[in-house]
């Protein structure tokens, strides 16, 4: 940004070690040089992200002919996306199912992270791979292991018809929306417990002395030091849930049964048997902008409440 | 390896390991839709042909000749249902052979992905029934484009112990509401669709028409609530019935002969309206890689050994005449089948081809009417 103070506190050092007319053009400037440090990951963002989202754009305003595409740009698949009710209806119960997941997997996931950061001293590093030991397997056994424990004669209905509490197996654990939600709370708990627990561990310990001196209880200052100091792991923890599981497509095609079907087994099918690209591309796109709205409404909200209590 | 016996033994005890990374393979290849994921798969021997194929036929015992020819198994990338496996090709996934069925063979060669079979280099295809290959639209300029493997039918596989029927075996039981949440059924149209149209009363020839798609969507409809669940991956039918969770599925007639080998009490249903009878077969890509390998893959599956193991086995229809040699007919009738194929074919409901467009309004209605509207 500010190249010019950069290039004039530079002035003094000693020569940089670029040489040649290109090193010397890099080094002149603290914008250029960051870019030019950047430039691996933008190259792969712009081939990798901004590339196949450009062409989701554009395919989304065409429309799809037997095997072909019409390319006359329509915006058809936007209004077809109004008018049929279970497009809406399925993204609706996927950005719910996920909300469900994000706040159980942060709730669970908080105690965990807190009793590392404040209670374990010695040895912390084993409890965190301890911690993400469940995530050295691949996704797709974790979902089955899953089916395993729900299932008809899954880990739960055995145990409880062993002990006499039910005498038919309970059907509703698996091909539901709570299976679904379970698993995606399991499945994600990694991502929720080590950002809560880095800014969980950065809090200054003498805060929370203070408070009790000043005659804060335990809940207290639980509610009014450790909890928004922590909000910026809850935050980016709830961030990095909800955002993937709203587009989860292995989860509810294995687990989901015919009423826990998401908007990612939908899209899947845009692309595969029901062969409508543009239908596809046209609900990932709204897919993408319902996520991003609603992330945005949650860090403005939980900003305003953070600087409220704090 | 050792993560999958365990998780298979816990699950079933009986369940066999081939099963179980079975089921897991074809759920992965549908998670794995960026075709960059399956490029690694069948990296693994790179001279051997690719076969693309429905989950189940990814297994040596149909490749013994080719294994004695090549010394290892062709690779294999499986999917559940052909119009996804047309949709990846269609999206640059190149492989040897594919494994499309009647219904779909004027679409597949429509796409342009395939070439025609040059039947001088198959050893078994003097052997070959020829009215499996005489199919709508298959030959084009007296080449075949579709060289036909399996042939069956799409019915219900109910246990008799814990249905109890009421009169013949007909399509109502898999609208019994008797078994509400007790049903299950194949998730793709391909199959669904056509046995709803049965059930309904829908003539194929009339299957394209507005009252048709009216009169299926309602059968549909009215079935949806009473399915546990719609599924491609046959295992997790089959188990479902063995465990007692559901009670009667719509299957293919590898389901009842498999579940009937490990003893569970069950019947492959011969419904009074007709079964839905079908015939899948071979084409090879027009860019195969492997193109020699491609048709020794062929050949291997239509060879007499596979054919044996085809009926015996999985209790399909092979396409090699010599195969029913080792059967006699009294077996072949318990299996639902027949030395000649005409008689099972047209005494079923035999798919007719349909346009793309057909198939795009049908599945996405059927999506529609399986998530609930």
């Amino acid at each position: 940004m500010s190249g010019e103070s950069a290039t004039s506190a530079n002035s003094g050092s000693p020569k940089p070690p670029g040489t040649g007319r290109l090193g010397r053009l890099l080094q002149r400037s603290e914008a250029a040089r960051g870019l030019s440090l950047l430039s691996p990951t933008l190259l792969i963002m712009f081939i990798g992200v901004a590339v196949p989202f450009g062409i989701l754009i554009v395919m989304s305003f065409w429309t799809q002919i037997g095997f072909g595409f019409d390319t006359s740009p329509t915006v058809a698949n936007y209004e077809n996306f109004g008018e049929r009710p279970i497009y809406g209806a399925l993204l609706k119960r996927s950005l719910w199912m996920s909300s469900a997941a994000t706040a159980a997997t942060v709730l669970l996931c908080y105690p965990m992270a807190y009793f590392v950061a404040f209670h374990i001293h010695r040895n912390k590093m084993i409890w965190i791979v301890l911690i993400t030991l469940p995530f050295w397997t691949s996704y797709l056994l974790r979902v089955f292991a899953w089916k395993v424990v729900l299932g008809y004669e899954g880990v739960i209905n055995s145990a409880l018809m062993t002990l006499g509490l039910i005498k038919a197996p309970l059907e509703f654990l698996l091909y539901s929306q709570s299976a679904v939600v379970i698993t995606l709370a399991h499945a994600w708990a990694a991502f929720a417990i080590l950002p809560m627990y880095v800014s969980l561990e950065k809090i200054d310990k003498s805060l929370l002395e203070a408070a009790t001196d000043l005659g804060d209880g335990p809940v207290r200052r639980f509610l009014r030091i450790t909890l928004p100091l922590s909000m910026p792991g809850v935050i980016s923890a709830s961030l990095l849930i909800f955002i993937p599981t709203t587009g989860d497509y292995i989860t509810p095609a294995l687990l989901g049964g015919p009423d826990g079907a998401m908007i990612g087994n939908l899209i899947q099918k845009q692309f595969g048997a029901i062969n409508n690209w543009p239908m596809g591309a046209t609900l990932s796109i709204i897919l993408m902008l319902s996520i991003a709205a609603i992330a945005l409404v949650f860090m403005f909200v939980t900003n305003f409440v953070r600087k409220r209590i704090s | 390896m050792d993560v999958v016996d365990q998780l298979g033994s816990l699950k079933e005890g009986k369940l066999s390991r081939r099963k179980f990374t079975k089921s897991l393979l074809t759920a992965g290849i549908g998670v794995a839709t960026a075709p960059l994921a399956t490029r690694m798969a069948s990296a693994a021997a790179e001279d051997q042909g690719t076969f693309f194929t429905w989950g189940g036929y990814d297994i040596p015992e149909l490749f013994v000749p080719y294994k004695e020819k090549h010394g290892e198994l062709p690779n294999f990338a499986t999917f559940g249902g052909s119009e996804e496996a047309l949709t990846k090709m269609r999206g640059g996934y190149v492989v040897d052979v594919s494994h499309p069925c009647n219904s779909g063979i004027p679409r597949w060669i429509a796409s342009g992905l395939f070439q025609p079979i040059d039947t001088s280099r198959l050893s078994n295809w003097q052997d070959v029934m020829p009215e499996l290959y005489n199919l709508e639209g298959n030959i084009v300029d007296g080449k075949p484009y579709l060289a036909p493997f399996d042939w069956g039918q799409t019915s219900i596989t109910y246990r008799t112990d814990l249905f109890d029927l009421e009169g013949e075996e007909s399509w109502d039981m898999l609208w019994d509401e008797r078994y509400t949440g007790r049903l299950g059924s194949l998730a793709s149209g391909g199959d669904a669709w056509w046995c709803g149209a049965i059930k309904a009363g829908v003539d194929f020839k009339n299957i394209d028409t507005p009252e048709a798609f009216e009169k299926i969507a309602a059968a549909m409809r009215a079935q949806r609530p009473l399915i546990r669940l719609y599924t491609d991956d046959t295992t997790t039918l089959e188990q479902a019935l063995a465990s007692g969770e559901m009670v009667a599925a719509m299957t293919w007639n590898s389901s009842a002969t498999t579940l009937k080998a490990e003893g569970v009490p069950v019947r492959f249903a011969n419904p009074k309206e007709g079964a839905l009878t079908w015939v899948c077969g071979l084409m090879i890509h027009k860019d195969a890689p492997n193109l020699d390998r491609a048709y020794d893959i062929i050949d291997s599956l239509l060879s007499v050994e596979s054919g044996k193991f085809m009926i015996n086995d999985y209790g399909y229809g092979h396409s090699n005449g010599k195969s029913f040699d080792a059967f006699d007919e009294e077996t072949l009738q318990g299996l639902g089948l027949s030395k000649n194929p005409t008689d099972i074919l047209a005494a079923g409901h035999f798919q007719i081809p349909q346009t793309q467009e057909w198939e795009t309004k049908m599945n996405a209605l059927f999506e529609e009417i399986k998530a609930g509207f």
